[in-house]
């Protein structure tokens, strides 16, 4: 895509993407403080010349937090979005081309999944080690990957069932013709619609269960669990409280946007 | 009196005319037919007769109802003639039926709530609506659960329980299946008969045949020919008139008989039985086609005709019988055409990259592919583009080029032509026959319309109920009727 | 002739039995491995989690270890737990050693009173504007409820509480920030939920609206010669419900996170805060419990949604689900 063919929506969400990207990936480099170190007699420091986004409660640099909070979120969404979109999508064209019981055994697990709220599955998943970052990840991959199989099942067998696949057999074309050049590129655009969405599904899954605290804990600079370990001082600093879910937000609109308005 | 006069009408968007001088009328039992092509401004006019045009549209003229000009009268005094003076058949009328309410409720809220009956008198004249139209039975159904014939019935049902004096119907068969256009066209002819204004839009000389009445003739937004249906199908003044009645299949010139082609058979099927689903489609029937053959199998929708073809080519497995094709001769050389030319390509494949993929795959030099374009008048520079950019009948060419480069010896034709207009249908069939004789290849075409069948093929079986029900070798077929000059002097091979 | 028959419902209803079975499976089986991956002796854990934690001691562990047959092979124990969890016997809670039953009771009278608040909120907010916005697309009221529903569906519930918390409570001093003792303590956290909910509602109604406004059927009302009032009524409305109806499953997902997240936030005494508390606390029986009861709760709307569906839509009760 060329950046002069984009709606302004999209354009505004790619900006954002952007500025959060770069916010990462040298944020923790050129902000050269370190998102633990404790100046007790710096606490809840107003925004200023020597800390740009004030400190917390423990006087520890909001900036250089946020900046390795963002890092994280952004790095383990990115990893938990392909660890589902990969084996999903492989699994959903796989069970639309062979079909009989390895379709339906994958049909009925996929079900499995989506009997149960996914938060709430996430959350049982969670349980075996609240904290940690194995079960976080596992939990969001294992509920994620649904959603690709579906749709990439449903795509797939829209394609198959379609007469220019009948008529590429019939001109003496491959299975692999067929699906590097007749069913993958037809998915790619719902694919990466999908995954973008579900970056923000889950940068937002992520903040909300450190928040709750059950995802990453405290000391670990996260965007969830910083709003959680500043709760207490909301009266004393409510934008300070607020600052770590604003990047949350700006992540998800990013992605909200960038798929633009046709997408749920 | 007419009932609908429309005199001088003009529509200009921004300065550009696109409908010039149209003046037309109409009565009762004297219908008008407006017949035209997409783009001719025939729908425009209806759009100006029924106050249903954008307001950034300027119209100048006049139409007269009943010697009112309505065109100067508000928005709302407009609006009061729909359902009273007015009525509407719309185009497929299983969109514009309230897919949540059952039949006999949208006939009776006409009686209930525009002619003011109480509830069950309303229900009682609403049940003799539908049990005029045949739908005694219907009564309870919803739309979905109807066939498009019988949806365009109760449309007809509502519009006859408003008793609204003219009847406008747009493009009457467009979406239904092609044995049951005939049937729109009488049922039209039926409510003129039965003393209303009929005003017909319609591409279709089929329908302004069978209605009568007035036809007048549109291209580019002017008219081009009017007069009596009988004076205008049959004797046109017009050259464009002329050309758009010679397209049709019962018109295509009658040729001397020739004895049909007599070369090895490419493809046979002995006592092929298949079911769907526990319900048989065919039971029993057996073909054969030859090199240079051309073959029709013709019957109604169900009858099993595609499931036959596709047993012949291998895509489907008979349940009893045998298929035999042609020994020593690879599976690709059995090509075949498809009734929607747009979903047999790649959507996002130009044609360049689907000939050169095939090119490589079987090793065919691409040199072959120039000749064959220009034997099918496709241009190169369509080369680049999707199939979305490329027209019906410029597909189907291309999917001809495609068949041909893998030196075909049989080619199934599945309604190859059902979605094109009439000019084109023609000139792919002609190419497709001419082309079986070059190429000696057995052509076995697939179609409901017995009149292009016996006009195509060389025989043709009639299949009902999934069984042989009659065959004809057709007498016509032999010398074929020309296209442009260029191509005209070619020759059958043997 | 054709109407609603219980043959057309049977299928739907017999998915959903289905789905409760399969989620009563998934919980159960979580909460098996979760009990066994608790540290320490299996048989005073079980114990406990099946007597209270006054048997938790060595005497009651070694009538555990006889009475249940800690020493069968996993498998039979496995049908065992589940077993017991289909007769909805929930055992102890590991921490305050009252019945896991009569814990959740309590609990889920609070979670399904903020719901009957955040619920209708999200219809009186969400419904009008949606109407509003579907009639005249692309005007003024739909590109600001589109702007609206974008921003809400990216901000984060907690946070989204908080803002209100800091502009209600804290700023204005209108409202309580926590607690519960009366009906105003209702108001942030069912607005918090309302709003994500609406959200959603809203954009969905919107195309409805619009879909049907321009749909070929309403076209066809007004050339019948109905006045627009009444169109509207006999073929607009029921049509442009059906997506918003069946929207409602899909909503009840957001409610029951919503629930999870806003309840913590708010310290809700109902049943997300005690699954997340549960959690922390490692109190298996809890943790099991509450899943099961949000899951079986989720199956239910679900398919009180598709009656709904299928009474509105007579597509859909042929079609059998």
């Amino acid at each position: 895509m060329s950046g002069s063919t984009l709606s302004p929506g999209k354009r505004t969400g790619l900006v954002l993407l952007a500025a959060l990207l770069g916010f990462a990936v040298l944020g923790p480099w050129v902000v050269d403080a370190d998102p633990a170190r404790q100046v007790l007699a710096h606490s809840l420091a107003a925004p200023g010349a020597e800390y740009l986004l004030g400190t917390d409660h423990l006087g520890r640099s909001m900036l250089a937090r946020m900046a390795h909070a963002t890092r994280l979120s952004l790095l383990l969404a990115a990893v938990t979005v392909l660890s589902a979109a990969v084996p999903g999508t492989l699994l959903g064209v796989m069970a639309a081309w062979r079909g009989g019981w390895a379709e339906s055994g994958l049909v009925l697990l996929a079900d499995a999944v989506l009997a149960l709220p996914s938060l709430l599955l996430v959350l049982l998943l969670v349980a075996f080690a609240p904290g940690d970052f194995l079960p976080l990840y596992l939990g969001l991959a294992l509920v994620g990957w649904v959603e690709y199989f579906r749709v990439s099942r449903a795509l797939t067998r829209g394609i198959l069932a379609k007469p220019h696949v009948e008529a590429a057999r019939l001109l003496g074309f491959g299975r692999g013709y067929v699906l590097r050049r007749l069913i993958l590129p037809e998915l790619l655009p719902a694919l990466s619609t999908l995954a973008t969405f579900g970056l923000g599904g889950a940068v937002l899954a992520i903040s909300t269960l450190s928040f709750v605290g059950l995802g990453i804990r405290p000391p670990v600079a996260e965007l969830g669990s910083m709003t959680t370990e500043l709760l207490p001082h909301a009266y004393e600093a409510p934008l300070t409280v607020l600052m770590p879910a604003a990047l949350v937000l700006m992540a998800v609109l990013g992605c909200h946007l960038l798929v633009g308005r046709g997408a749920r | 009196m007419d009932t609908l006069a429309i005199s001088g009408l003009r529509i200009e968007a921004s300065g550009m005319p696109l409908v010039r001088g149209v003046d037309a009328v109409a009565g009762p039992g004297r219908p008008l037919t407006l017949l035209g092509e997409t783009g001719s401004g025939k729908s425009l006019v209806l759009g100006a007769a029924t106050g249903t045009l954008p307001p950034r549209l300027r119209v100048t003229g006049r139409v007269l109802l009943d010697g009112t000009d309505i065109l100067a009268a508000p928005p709302r005094a407009r609006r009061g003639l729909w359902g009273r003076r007015l009525a509407m058949l719309p185009q497929e009328p299983w969109l514009s039926l309230d897919p949540t309410m059952r039949a006999l409720g949208q006939v009776a809220e006409v009686y209930r709530l525009i002619r003011g009956l109480p509830a069950t008198k309303s229900e009682e004249e609403a049940r003799g609506r539908l049990a005029e139209l045949g739908l005694e039975g219907a009564a309870g159904l919803y739309p979905f659960q109807m066939s498009g014939g019988m949806a365009q019935r109760l449309a007809l049902a509502i519009l006859r329980a408003s008793e609204a004096p003219v009847l406008f119907a747009d493009e009457p068969t467009k979406g239904l299946d092609a044995d049951r256009r005939d049937e729109a066209g009488a049922r039209l002819r039926l409510e003129a008969d039965r003393g209303r204004t009929v005003v017909c839009v319609t591409h279709d000389v089929a329908i302004a045949r069978a209605l009568r009445g007035t036809v007048a003739v549109m291209l580019d937004g002017e008219v081009v020919e009017q007069g009596p249906a009988e004076a205008v199908l049959d004797y046109p003044a017009h050259e464009y008139t002329r050309r758009l009645l010679d397209a049709e299949p019962e018109r295509w010139p009658s040729l001397p008989g020739r004895a049909a082609p007599r070369g090895e058979v490419v493809v046979s099927g002995d006592g092929l039985h298949r079911a769907f689903g526990g319900r048989p489609v065919l039971r029993g029937v057996d073909l054969s086609v030859r090199r240079g053959e051309v073959v029709a199998i013709t019957g109604p929708s169900g009858c099993g005709k595609t499931t036959l073809g596709d047993l012949l080519l291998g895509l489907l497995a008979p349940d009893a019988g045998t298929v035999r094709r042609l020994p020593g001769v690879e599976s690709w050389r059995f090509g075949k055409l498809y009734q929607d030319p747009p979903s047999a390509f790649v959507p996002h494949q130009t044609m360049r990259q689907a000939l050169e993929d095939l090119s490589k795959r079987h090793g065919v030099a691409w040199n072959v592919v120039a000749p064959l374009l220009q034997r099918l008048r496709l241009s190169t520079t369509l080369l680049d583009r999707v199939p979305a950019a490329l027209s019906g009948g410029e597909l189907q060419r291309f999917a001809l080029v495609r068949v041909l480069m893998l030196d075909p010896v049989f080619l199934l034709a599945d309604e190859p032509t059902s979605r094109l207009d009439p000019l084109t249908q023609q000139e792919v069939l002609l190419l497709l026959s001419e082309l079986a004789g070059e190429r000696g290849m057995g052509v076995l075409i697939v179609t409901h319309d017995l009149e292009l069948a016996s006009k195509l093929a060389d025989r043709t079986i009639h299949l009902e109920a999934g069984r042989f029900a009659s065959s004809d070798v057709s007498v016509s077929r032999g010398r074929h009727p020309t296209l442009a000059e260029p191509f005209g002097t070619l020759t059958r091979g043997q | 002739m054709d109407r609603h028959n219980w043959r057309s419902l049977l299928r739907p209803i017999l998915v959903r039995l289905l789905q409760a079975l399969l989620v009563a499976l998934i919980v159960g089986a979580l909460g098996f491995a979760l009990m066994a991956a608790l540290p320490g002796d299996q048989a005073f854990r079980l114990a406990a989690a099946r007597y209270g934690p006054d048997m938790g001691d060595a005497t009651a562990a070694a009538l555990v270890r006889e009475e249940l047959g800690l020493d069968r092979p996993r498998a039979v124990q496995f049908l065992d737990w589940i077993g017991q969890l289909l007769r909805l016997d929930l055992g102890h809670s590991l921490v305050t050693g009252e019945p896991v039953l009569e814990e959740l009771r309590g609990q889920l009278g609070h979670t399904l009173s903020l719901a009957a608040v955040a619920l209708p909120l999200s219809a009186i907010l969400g419904l009008p504007l949606g109407i509003l916005s579907g009639l005249h697309p692309s005007g003024l009221a739909d590109r600001v409820t589109l702007g609206l529903s974008v921003l809400l569906r990216a901000v984060p519930a907690y946070a989204l509480g908080l803002l209100l918390v800091a502009v209600f409570s804290i700023r204005l001093g209108w409202l309580p920030p926590a607690g519960f003792e009366g009906w105003r303590e209702f108001i942030l956290p069912g607005l918090t939920l309302a709003l994500g909910l609406a959200a959603l509602s809203a954009r969905v109604t919107r195309d409805s609206v619009a879909a049907v406004s321009t749909a070929p059927y309403m076209a066809f009302a007004r050339w019948k010669g109905l006045p627009e009032r009444a169109a509207v009524l006999r073929h607009g409305l029921r049509n442009a419900a059906i997506p918003v109806v069946a929207l409602l499953g899909f909503q009840l997902i957001g409610l029951i996170e919503g629930l999870i997240i806003v309840e913590s936030l708010f310290s809700w005494p109902g049943i997300g805060h005690a699954l997340v508390h549960a959690i922390f606390a490692r109190d298996v029986p809890v943790v099991q419990g509450a899943a099961l009861l949000m899951g079986l709760l989720f199956v239910l709307v679900n398919a009180l949604v598709d009656l709904a569906c299928a009474t509105i839509d007579p597509r859909r009760a042929r079609a059998g689900a």
